[in-house]
Order: C-alpha cells, then structure tokens, then sequence
C-alpha cells in the first residue's frame, strides 16, 4: 500500500525491502518526471499587479485577480490577459494600474499590446473569462469587476471594442468573482453567468484584528450577494435572468466556478463554491432553469459536513471513469478538496484517501487545475498558494505570506503524491500567488502553466519535464452550436486509454484557459476514435487519429484539420 | 480543519490563531487543582472551627469575636480601562515577554517556567520560538506529556502529519491514556491516507474515552472513507448519542445512509444538519459580532499573569504572586481564577477576610460556584455573619440537593451558634441520609446532644470515632456526651 507522501507500509521485513524499492524507484520516477522552469524572465512580460491598497485592508484587495490564456488573434498560440486592481479610497500610482494583454510571439516572447486591442480596464478586476458570445469565430472577453464589468467584444482585427452598455451587462456596481460562458438553454450562443463575492462598500467596510495586529476583515463580515445570469439574446444583447433562472435565490459569498456537464444529461451546469459557505451546484433542467442541490450532491461541505473557505474550482476527469470530478482551493488550515463524481448525480469527498490535499494544509490555496503535466494519460494538480493576510507571519509564524506552489503526481492508481520538491525551479517560487491558466503556451505539447501573484510580477513556468509520454490536443468549431464548442464534450479512446474533457469558459481562480483540450496519452501512439457531443447538438466521431498534434473538429465535418501553429516547434 | 475547532474564522484567519487546544485542558487542570486546595484549606478550616465550636456548644451564648476587625482587611485590586490602540495591545503583550523572561531569570532551573514561557510564545503566534522552549522544557523534564501534546497539535495545524504522529506517540509514552492523543493520531493518519492504521489508533482513543463524541465521529469519517458504510453509521450515531447537537455527525449519517439506500433517513438527517447548520451560522455571527480582539488579548495576558503568579506561588514567593494575581484581576476582572488563585493565596497566608472578599468576588461572576458559596459560608461562620453564613449554605445545598456537605454545615453553623437545633437535627439527618461518613455521623451527633438526646449522640459519635479514629474533635465531644450522661 502506497501512502501519499510515498511512503510504504507493510508488515513483514520482506515487503519493507520490496516496497522501499518500488518508494526507490517511484521516488526516481518523480525526480525526472516533472519540471516546469521559471522563464518568466525572458518573455518579456512586465505586467506588475496592484490591489489598490493604501493600508485601510479594503476586503476585495485580498482576492484579486484572475487571467486569461486564450488565443485573441486566432494565429494558433496562446495570449495572455491579467487582470489587475485598481487604486481604492487612499492609494494613489502614478500610473494607473490597468488589465494587460500580452500577444504570444512564439519563442516564449510575449508583446504587451493593451493598448493596440484596447482591453486596458482600470476597473478593478476580479474574474476573467473569454468565449465567442456573438458567434463571429474570434473570443471576447468578460472582466468582472469591483464595479462596473466590461465586456470587450472582439473586432477580429486584433482589437477589442467595449460593449458593455450596448450588451446591458455592466451588472451596477458589485464586487465580482468568477465568470462563466455557458450555453445554458442550448440555443447555440453563450449566455453569461456572473459570480458574485460579497456587498462591500467602503461605508460597511471594516478591518480586523487578530492580537492586535491589523488583518482583513473575512466574508462573514460583509452580507451575501446572489449571482447574476444573463441569456443571450442572440442579437449582441443580454437579458438578466437571474430571478427567472432560480440563480438569485441562493445568496452566498462567490468566489471561483466551472460550468460543467457533471451528469452527462446533455446540458451545462455551474458550481460556484463560496468563501466560508456552502458551495452551490446549480443542476441544469436543460432550459436554463437551475435548482441548487449542492448538499444533496456531497459538494456543498467538506467531509466533515464543514463549509470551507473555498477559493477556486476546477473539474477534471482525474480517474478515467468518464465522469468529471471537482477539485475545489481553499483556506489555511483546511485541505483542498478533490470531490470523485461517483455517476449518480452525488460526489465523494476523496480528497485524504487519494492524497489530493498534500501540502495545502498550511496554506490558502487559489488557482488550481486537474492537468496531465507528464503526458502519462491521467491528470495532475497544480495549486497555486500565497496567504491572503499580507502579515500573517506577525500573529502565526506558523503561516507563510508568500508561498511555494503545489505539485501533485497522479501515480495512476486513484492517488496523489507531492512532488512540488522534484518539480523544478519554477516550483521553488515564493509568492503571494492568486490566479493560475494552464495551456500549452510553446505548441510543444505539453501544458505551461501562468501564475498572477497579487502585488507582484507574474509566473510564467514552461514545462520542460523530460521523457514525454505521446499527447492530443482538440480545438473544436461549433457550426450549428456555439462557435468554440463551450459545453462539448470530448472523448478521446486510445487502446486501454478512455479520456474525456469538456470545453470550459471560465473556470479555476476566476480565470480562463484550457479551450484547447490537451490530452495525454503515455506510450500510445494512436487514438483509435474521438468523439464530440456538442452541447445542443450532436455527436460526432473520428477515428484513427495520429498523436502529438492539435486538430481542430468541425461540428459536422467526418476528418479533422490539423492545427498549422500547433505543430510549431 | 476537523470539526472539533468549530470556530470558523471571521476574517479566514481569525478563527486560527487564538489558543493551543492541550494549554486549555491544562487550564482546566488548574482550575481543579485551585478548587482542590480550596477544598482543603475549607476543610483544614472547617476542623479549625469545630474545636471552637465545640467549645461554644457548651457555653451558650458562644463567645463573640469581633468581626468587625477581621474583616476590614480589604484586598485592593488595580483597575484597567480596555485596549484603545494597537500600541497599546503591543505593549501589553510586551509587558507578557518581559513577565515570562523574568521568571525565566529567576527560575532558571525550573521546567515548568519554560513551558509556560513556550505556551506564551505559541499565544502570541510564534511557534517556533515556542517549539524551542518546550524541547528545552523537555530536555529539564522529559516526562511533560501535555509539551508534547501541544507540539502535536501545532504540526497537525501546520500540515506537518508524521511530525504530529511522533509528538503523540510520545506523549502516549509518558502518559498512555493522555486525552485525545490516540484521536489526533487518527485523524493525522487519515490526512495522511492511512486509513487501517487510523482505524487502529482512533478505536484506541474509544477504549480510553467511550464517551467521546470526537473520537466516534473521527472513526466514522475514516470508516466512511473505507466505505465501512454500516460501521461509519454505528460510529456516527454513537456521536450523536453524546452530542445530539453534533452537526458533522449528522452530516456524516447523512451520507453514509444515502450510500445505504436508506432514502428516508437520509433526507430526515439532510434536513437537520441543513437546521443544526443555519443555527450554526446564526451563532458564529453573533459570536463573530461580539468578537473584540483588544479584548481577548487583554484577556489571555490576565491568563499569562496568573500563571506566572503561580509559579511564584509556588516557589515560596507569596508576596510576588499576590502582587501578579492583582495584576491579573485587574486585566480581567471578570476571570474567575486569579480570584481562586488569590483566595487560596489568601486562606493559607491566614487572612480569612481577604479569601471571602475574593469569593465574593466569584459569586458575583459565577452565582452557581458551589466552592465558592461553601467557603462564603465557612469563612462568614467565622466571622460569626449568621445571615450570611446561613444564606451560602443555602446557596450550597439548593445547588446541590444530593450532596450532604451542605446539609452539614448548616447544621453545624446552628449548632455553633445554638439556633434553630431541631432544624440542625434535621439537617444532619439529612446529611447522613445522603452520606454515610465520620464527619455526618459526628454532626448528627453532636445534633443529638445539643437537642438532649444522649443516647443517639453516643451511639453516633461513637461511630464516628470508629470511621476515624484519628479526629481528636470526635472524642472530645464524646467524652462531653459521657459528662452529660452521668449527670
């Protein structure tokens, strides 16, 4: 029996010496399997973030901000969009904070052309997403802010134009979390969910202590907010249908979100888990009507039935079993949670017999994501760590501000073991880090990973881990339903391997990344058949798929294209 | 983390940092050990007065004393406004720092002065100062389980698992049914996803502590993982058969009867957890409103002064204790222990006057201390304040109807004084109905003979007598019984 930090047990002498050999050579294994390198350096990526703060502790400078990894320019690599704060009541900058985007070059050269695409909010920015809501074959960008949100919408010429009146969802004047596109009634266009933290103003602000020492007031202290869902109309507008939907019945303290088919019942559902309460799952009757049933489905609570201060949600299907699982960032002190989608509708909180919540104990945990760093076919996770108190080393020395990321190996066998130790200089970073994307940022087929670290410059870590295993990358293109296939559902068989994955639209920390679906397969060198269940539409089926490349599927088309960029070297 | 700290933050952080769980049980343990030595020094003044009594019972009206004299002695306390800045919050807990390292200085040898010194720092959110001052305590006395304990504890809080296994383990060592260590071992093991050793450990803390609704629901929560489905349900509701208001427990039964297919009590237990939880919130947000951190840390300093105090207390060093005590009550007035700490001080140091103002004190706070009320009683019987005296013991036996002590000294008190003697009578019977011992049957002696009745007095006493021999008091009385007899 292999426990999660790799140990053995065993009772006779004889399997002492067997299994420490096996721990020997797992532990090489791990060594080599992983690293991802720091190269933030030399992409020429400058992007400095804010949280506005003057010392007053306003609450919504502890949890800002989420990214963007998504391809603006549709040349076939990934861009990269920060959020950024903005100055609140007290601090000044002599330059005004403002959201960046950075167009990737190749060659890990990213040029920051904010002001060319016109997408520099100076709003206060909180969550991200990107997704085609007007169908026009370029991805648009949601920013959801403390304050007004923007909507840019993609001209297709590089440059982004702000819609957000015309659009009507600018959504007053809130303090925002996640963003999620979602086809929610099936009616080929993406209709825009909006997740709300909390009713701050600087009226009902407050600060806290903790022996004497200033610290952020937490949510408890601030009232609950419910989230906003707004249909699309199909015309560049959006209705509020917030009421109507059942969404505006469940107050709560928003933080991340995933949309997510978690029943396979051909529609997208959302799970928005809440900052010291109860995570909501609003199950989908396929109209855009939602029930929340987030207790009865096991992924309202922890396994204690305790409400954790829940931060970030990604889904993955970690076990290979068809179904989506969640695995859920939290507070100090608490694990992470990773929630095993069991098929009925319910989920088991699995996260200490898996190992899942290795090394998050000590820390709050934010961005995170189910990934297959090693190309070995089944899903790893990273954790994106940093204290959101920015002086908790005054009153627990116990406790780190800033933090080293977190690295899970899955061994394949339903567990989990930290391999943060052996994953490379880009692991041994200690920052106050906030939002995490994964995507493939070099085409070379493997998945980089981009970290937002609050009051810092960011974290870009190139996964340069040796001894790939084979891989598949999908990008999908909608015909008759949405344009980049948010809500698909893609099955990739290869051999004894069965994978699936979901386009999402928002998701982890209040971000976005992954619309390009990456696979890895390990030693197969063929993907016997991918299959496409398009959300409001059909299934589609390709066989005898050749490895290492990205392809695009059309909806409706029988042969996939491949991807020029994405064989780029 | 587990549902045992249930206090969640306000703020995420708040709910983390505020005390160790193994100082708190410590704290209980001194709280026992103040009644205890109030008990005793009662008792060492209950014997005290008897031989006066005695004296009195034969001469009625008793002597009087003057009172008045004795009680004028008055305890003056500081009196401190609350905390107003951070400044000054930082300087108190400065004024802790430079507390402790004088009794370090001044107990340099004493492994104890360390501990306290590593439980001030654990307080204060050092824990790796902290940690360093109990392996030092530890180095002067290895055998301090309660420092392992606390190490424990600050590695499970810090994720630090194996760590936390080793503190417990050694804790085990020295003390093998040291509370709750088996449990957090469990729960270690299961973080750890070691759940047949978990399994092991947590069914160990069962057999020291069945009662334990912690333990019961941990074995539930690492059978659940198992998918020991019907055992996890025995666990859980073994749980909530010690806590009905245990809402993990009810969560967890929850769970495992859906797994069961048991649909019906599923969606009963659902429902009550969802009603547990929201009185749960509401709760929190109360406490979370009334929260004052200025306040708590005034109050944890008080705590630091008396525990200093003690350690002077008990290096002979009265003087400095009293003068850390006061301080003590002045940080918190409303602390009950520094109060305790200062009546004991009081009672051995031979001023009575000073002990009652202190139990008076606690009365005020605390309506339904029986100690207290007891002592109030003893205390105003020697100062021969009947009303008072009479009321305490009141006091005492409407606390506690079952217990004889009460009865006992009411009944001696009339005694004493020569009034109400059938009452007396029917006290002392009512004592020796509750309490077959030396002491009640030598008051319903004594009862008998005030009230004329020689041969019960006789035959009581001399049972007395042969309860405890030792008690001078007892053939006293019973020689005066054979005086009156042969008269």
């Amino acid at each position: 029996m292999v426990a999660m930090n790799g140990r053995v047990f065993a009772s006779s002498a004889t399997q002492w010496c067997a299994l420490a050999l096996l721990c020997l050579c797992v532990a090489t294994v791990t060594a080599e399997t992983f690293v991802l390198t720091d190269v933030t350096e030399e992409t020429g990526v400058a992007f400095t973030h804010a949280d506005g703060s003057s010392g007053k502790r306003y609450i919504v400078e502890s949890v800002t901000s989420g990214l963007a990894l998504f391809d603006y320019d549709n040349d076939g690599d990934i861009d990269i969009y920060f959020l950024n704060g903005a100055p609140l009541k007290g601090a000044t900058y002599d330059t005004a904070p403002k959201n960046t985007l950075y167009r990737n070059d190749g060659n890990w050269k990213f040029t920051d052309v904010t002001n060319h695409a016109g997408v520099g909010d100076t709003g206060f920015g909180l969550g991200v997403a990107a997704a085609d809501y007007d169908n026009d074959g370029d991805l648009d960008l949601y920013v959801n802010n403390y304050g007004p949100n923007v909507l840019y919408r993609n001209e297709g010429d590089g440059t982004f134009a702000d819609v957000t009146a015309q659009a009507g969802v600018a959504n007053g004047h809130k303090v925002g979390a996640a963003v999620l596109f979602l086809d929610m009634d099936g009616d080929a266009d993406l209709d825009l969910f909006v997740a709300n933290y909390l009713d701050f103003t600087y009226e009902n602000h407050r600060m806290r202590t903790s022996k004497g020492i200033p610290m952020y007031a937490g949510p408890m202290d601030f009232p609950p907010m419910a989230n906003d869902l707004f249909r699309n109309n199909g015309s560049g507008t959006f209705t509020d249908v917030s009421v109507a939907s059942g969404v505006a019945e469940h107050k709560g303290w928003g933080m991340g979100g995933v949309a997510a088919d978690f029943d396979r019942d051909g529609d997208t559902d959302v799970h928005i888990v809440n900052d010291v309460y109860a995570n909501f799952l609003f199950v989908n009757d396929g109209t855009g009507k939602f029930e929340e049933d987030g207790l009865l489905a096991g992924l309202a609570y922890d396994i204690q039935g305790d409400d954790q201060g829940s931060m970030g949600v990604d889904c993955g299907d970690y076990d290979n079993d068809g179904w989506l699982d969640f695995y859920q960032t939290s507070y100090a002190e608490e694990l992470t949670a990773l929630y095993r989608n069991l098929g009925d509708g319910t989920f088991d909180d699995v996260t200490m017999i898996t190992g899942a919540g290795a090394g998050t104990l000590a820390h709050v945990t934010w961005g995170t994501s189910l990934v297959d760093f090693d190309n070995d076919g089944d899903r790893d996770i990273f954790v994106a760590c940093g204290h959101l108190q920015d002086n908790v080393e005054l009153y627990n020395n116990n406790a780190v501000t800033a933090a080293r990321n977190i690295l899970l190996m899955n061994t394949g066998n339903g567990r989990f073991v930290n391999v943060s130790d052996q994953g490379g200089d880009g692991m041994k970073v200690r920052l106050r880090s906030r939002a995490a994307g994964f995507d493939d940022l070099d085409n070379d087929g493997d998945v980089d990973v981009v970290v937002l670290n609050a009051r810092g410059r960011p974290t870009i870590l190139r996964n340069d881990s040796p001894r790939q295993g084979h891989w598949l990358q999908v990008r999908l293109r909608g015909v008759k339903t949405n344009r980049n296939g948010v809500g698909a559902r893609v099955k990739v068989i290869a051999a004894d391997l069965t994978q699936v994955d979901e386009v999402h639209s928002g998701r982890g920390y209040q971000s976005h990344y992954g619309s390009r679906l990456h696979f890895g397969l390990g030693p197969r060198t063929t993907v016997d058949r991918v299959e496409v269940s398009w959300i409001g539409g059909g299934t589609d089926v390709y066989r005898n798929i050749k490895v290492d490349r990205c392809l695009l599927l059309v909806e409706g088309k029988s042969t996939p294209a491949p991807v020029e960029a994405a064989t780029r070297p | 983390m587990m549902n045992r700290s249930a206090a969640r933050r306000h703020g995420k952080a708040q709910r983390r940092s505020e005390s160790l769980g193994a100082p708190s049980f410590r704290g209980r343990k001194n709280v026992m050990r103040a009644l205890a030595l109030l008990a005793m020094a009662g008792l060492v003044g209950t014997g005290f007065l008897c031989v006066r009594l005695l004296q009195h019972s034969e001469e009625q009206p008793p002597e009087i004393e003057h009172p008045n004299q004795q009680t004028s002695d008055q305890v003056i306390l500081p009196v401190y406004g609350p905390l107003r800045t951070e400044q000054e919050v930082a300087a108190l807990r400065a004024r802790e720092i430079e507390l402790t390292d004088a009794m370090l200085h001044d107990f340099p040898d004493s492994a104890k002065a360390f501990a306290l010194t590593g439980n001030l720092y654990y307080r204060h959110g050092d824990a790796i100062e902290a940690t360093k001052l109990w392996n030092k305590a530890l180095e002067m006395d290895p055998q301090q389980a309660d420092l392992y304990g606390n190490m424990g504890w600050s590695s499970l809080k810090q994720g630090d698992l194996e760590e936390a296994i080793a503190h417990y383990r050694k804790a085990l060592e020295i003390r093998p049914q040291f509370p709750e260590a088996y449990a957090n071992i469990g729960r270690a093991l299961m973080m750890a996803g070691r759940h047949e050793e978990a399994v092991e450990a947590i069914e160990k803390e069962i057999q020291i502590s069945p009662g334990s609704s912690f333990a019961h629901f941990l074995l539930g929560q690492v059978l659940l993982q198992q998918k020991e489905y019907v055992r996890a349900k025995e666990h859980y509701e073994a749980a909530l058969k010690v806590e009905p208001r245990h809402a993990n427990a009810v969560y967890g039964l929850a769970t495992v009867c859906a797994k069961l297919g048991q649909r019906d009590e599923a969606k009963q237990y659902s429902a009550h957890f969802r009603k547990l939880k929201t009185e749960a919130r509401q709760d929190l947000k109360g406490r979370k409103a009334d929260y004052d951190d200025f306040s708590e840390t005034q109050k944890h300093a008080a705590i630091t002064y008396i525990n200093v105090g003690r350690m002077y207390r008990d290096h002979g060093q009265a003087a400095r204790a009293e003068q850390l005590l006061k301080e003590a009550a002045g940080l918190d007035p409303n602390n009950v222990m520094s109060y305790l700490e200062l009546a004991s001080l009081y009672q051995v140091g031979r001023q009575p006057a000073k002990a009652l103002q202190m139990h008076r004190r606690i009365v005020a706070i605390q309506p339904n201390s029986r100690i207290c009320h007891f002592m109030i009683g003893i205390l105003c019987a020697h100062f021969q304040q009947f009303e008072d005296a009479e009321e305490a013991f009141g006091r005492v036996i409407a606390l506690a109807p079952k217990k004889s002590d009460g009865y006992r000294e009411l009944a001696r008190l009339y005694l004493k004084t020569g009034r109400k003697l059938p009452q007396a009578r029917q006290l002392a019977e009512k004592a020796l109905a509750l309490e077959v011992n030396a002491a009640n049957y030598f008051i319903l002696g004594w009862a008998c003979y005030a009230t004329g009745d020689m041969k019960n007095a006789s035959r009581l006493v001399e049972k007395a007598m042969a309860l405890d021999p030792g008690n001078a008091n007892y053939p006293r009385l019973y020689q005066l019984i054979q005086q009156r007899k042969a008269n």
